[in-house]
């Protein structure tokens, strides 16, 4: 019973980070369809951005994380503008803009390791290192810290999409993109506000990961495939999809290393089957689009 | 006015011989080229072995050089990759170097060899374990420092044979180098009679090893091999490790050896024993340390001696043939023994002569890392 407490503690911090990255993936996603496969590297850049402020300029977590996030955030309001936006003006096909994304991947992790360097580079735990025991629930500070931190974004997220005027024109024009422009909603400003909120939310992963595994020009890539196949799993349609998605796998991934007798290395291959299932009998997740509704 | 001419011709005459002489010394150095890793895997590595290379260049040089010329360093990167290493190799002999230095790893070593080999230069290693490198080609040209693979491995079951440990827990990561060194540290434990109970990996990029670390608590075993290399495996590992409370003793490879670990988890990693070359209570390690430290600021761990040594055998060997004619600097290093160096326990030498891989098996130590650095021997040699 201890290990199982511990082992929920694990999830919840893992599954947090996944649904972070999910939810990143989902906010440019719906309202443009493109799927950004950057928000990795956005988060990568968080962990640099954590190093600079929080290692190097000894700012205190508490202003130190914000103003990474924001960092993030305004490089991806410059990508958008940048690159994106002038695709959507010429009425490129998505396919285009995935792409052009793809290449800012490069950009960034290139970039990222010219300027930091190719060594993981130290980020401190805002509490410290060693066990920190919740009710009957163990685990670290950090781990803690991430759940309650990504409890407070979901549920901004979900406010924002299921109670305020903007979050529908969000949704407006994630089902329908030509309506929506009818009806009166600035595409631009949805357009860019999805991509610098993907940004934040992104870099805030990046940002309390970089603690747990330090920061590294490549720790990108691991979270970029955590996550889309969170979202495979939970489903584009709403936030709680992310959520739930980025929970389960991180559930999936635990207990399949911990109570199923497999190699170790063999258990990393599970969440990639669970995909490969969703794929094929569920592509659409275990929520479906409102629009299907 | 002929005699004017005369004598002004002798001027220049004596001018431009002065000249020639001037430059025939100023830029002929004795060029040594080293094959480094810049960008690549071995990066981290390479570098401190760089740093301890131009100690040894700058020493040699300010103490007049070898045979009257000062020593050059030429680098080239080769990424860790064994066909860029081949093509490095070649653009190096093209330069007229007098020896070549591989600092990256095994296998790119292995495919300069070829060409070295070819091109009959001396080729060295002041760092690469693997065991094959003096094996697998019959190439006299060959050198390798630092203690082999299998010398490593020996080295640290001797300390678990001391120790007692029968039943361990093996952790690794799912790099190619981690799980070479799990296979490694498998089949050589269980040959040692200790059993591994659990086998566990923690993958790249992974976020905590609670699951993994949970499995080995629950197996309870009496030590912990890691042979993971990769940093953030490595963080999330000590993380659980305290989080669970986990008391076993942690026993590591030579890659601990890299500082990186100690900056990304500080603290963390106190009690741990790992392979090392390094015995600082050796005379000739603590004169090295103490220059380290003058100029770089910092108390150096083993890997700027790896390449210290390398540099000062091949200037030894160079002074000892009296010129840079491969095949005499290849029988000088041959004939190269009792040389001691920074590296390797108290009382043992490097000796050549009876195998081109020359570090003495009884000349690694096992370390344990005391208040978030290197610290005191805990156990010397295979007995």
């Amino acid at each position: 019973m201890e290990d199982f407490l511990e082992l929920i503690v694990s999830v919840g911090e893992a599954g947090s980070i996944y649904a972070l990255v999910a939810l990143a993936y989902l906010l440019v996603l719906r309202p443009s369809g493109i799927i950004n496969f950057a928000v990795g590297e956005w988060a990568m850049m968080g962990g640099f951005a954590a190093v600079s402020l929080i290692t190097w300029l000894k700012l205190p977590y508490i202003i130190g994380l914000p103003l990474s996030i924001m960092c993030i955030g305004a490089i991806a309001w410059v990508t958008g503008l940048v690159v994106v936006n002038p695709l959507i003006k010429r009425n490129a096909s998505p396919m285009s803009k995935v792409l052009v994304l793809l290449g800012m991947l490069i950009v960034y992790r290139e970039t990222s390791a010219s300027l930091y360097g190719y060594d993981p580079l130290f980020v401190p735990m805002p509490f410290g290192f060693g066990r920190v025991e919740v009710g009957p629930f163990a685990g670290s500070s950090q781990s803690f810290f991430i759940i309650s931190v990504v409890a407070v974004v979901f549920l901004l997220a979900w406010y924002f999409f299921e109670r305020t005027i903007w979050g529908k024109a969000f949704e407006g024009v994630a089902i329908n993109r030509q309506a929506a422009m009818l009806m009166g909603i600035n595409l631009k400003i949805v357009g860019m506000s999805s991509f610098i909120s993907a940004g934040m939310i992104a870099g805030l992963a990046g940002v309390l990961q970089a603690p747990l595994t330090s920061a590294h020009f490549l720790m990108g890539l691991p979270l970029a495939i955590k996550g889309f196949t969170a979202l495979v799993i939970g489903g584009v349609g709403r936030v709680e999809g992310a959520l739930l998605g980025g929970f389960l796998l991180a559930l999936l991934e635990k207990l399949t290393i911990r109570y199923i007798d497999i190699p170790s290395g063999y258990a990393l291959g599970v969440p990639l089957l669970l995909m490969i299932v969703f794929l094929l009998f569920r592509p659409n997740g275990i929520f479906q689009n409102k629009e299907a509704k | 006015m002929n005699n004017t001419l005369k004598f002004s011709r002798n001027l220049i005459l004596a001018m431009g011989l002065l000249l020639a002489a001037g430059t025939a010394q100023a830029a002929d150095p004795i060029k040594i080229g080293v094959i480094t890793d810049r960008v690549g895997n071995s990066a981290a590595w390479a570098k401190p072995i760089e740093q301890g290379m131009e100690m040894a260049v700058n020493e040699i040089n300010a103490a007049g050089g070898v045979l009257g010329r000062q020593l050059k360093l030429r680098y080239e990167s080769d990424q860790s990759k064994p066909d860029v290493s081949a093509t490095k190799a070649r653009k190096l002999i093209g330069e007229n170097v007098a020896a070549i230095l591989s600092i990256t790893t095994s296998p790119a070593t292995q495919q300069a060899q070829t060409v070295t080999a070819k091109a009959k230069i001396v080729h060295m290693t002041p760092a690469n374990s693997a065991d094959y490198l003096t094996k697998k080609l019959d190439n006299p040209y060959f050198f390798q420092m630092g203690p082999l693979g299998s010398t490593q491995i020996r080295t640290l079951l001797a300390y678990n044979k001391k120790k007692n440990f029968k039943r361990v827990a093996l952790v690794k990561d799912n790099s190619n180098l981690g799980s070479y060194l799990g296979k490694v540290f498998k089949t050589n434990l269980e040959k040692s009679g200790a059993k591994v109970v659990v086998e566990q990996t923690v993958e790249i990029g992974a976020t905590d090893a609670i699951a993994q670390l949970q499995k080995v608590r629950a197996a309870k075993p009496d030590a912990i091999y890691h042979s993971g290399i990769v940093v953030s495996s490595m963080a999330v590992f000590f993380k659980a490790y305290h989080q669970l409370g986990l008391k076993q003793p942690i026993l590591g490879s030579f890659n601990l050896s890299v500082p990186k670990y100690l900056e990304v988890i500080p603290g963390m990693m106190d009690g741990v024993v790992f392979i090392d070359a390094m015995d600082p209570s050796k005379p000739e390690a603590a004169k090295f340390m103490a220059k380290y430290k003058k100029a770089y600021g910092s108390v150096p761990f083993s890997l700027p001696a790896y390449g210290y040594d390398g540099v000062k055998v091949l200037a030894d060997a160079i002074k000892k043939a009296g010129s840079t004619d491969s095949d005499k600097i290849r029988a000088a290093m041959a004939t190269t023994k009792d040389w001691v160096g920074v590296l390797g326990a108290k009382g043992q030498v490097v000796d050549f002569s009876k195998s081109r891989a020359g570090f003495s098996v009884d000349g690694a130590v096992v370390r344990r890392i005391e208040n978030n650095t290197h610290g005191s021997i805990v156990h010397s040699g295979t007995k």
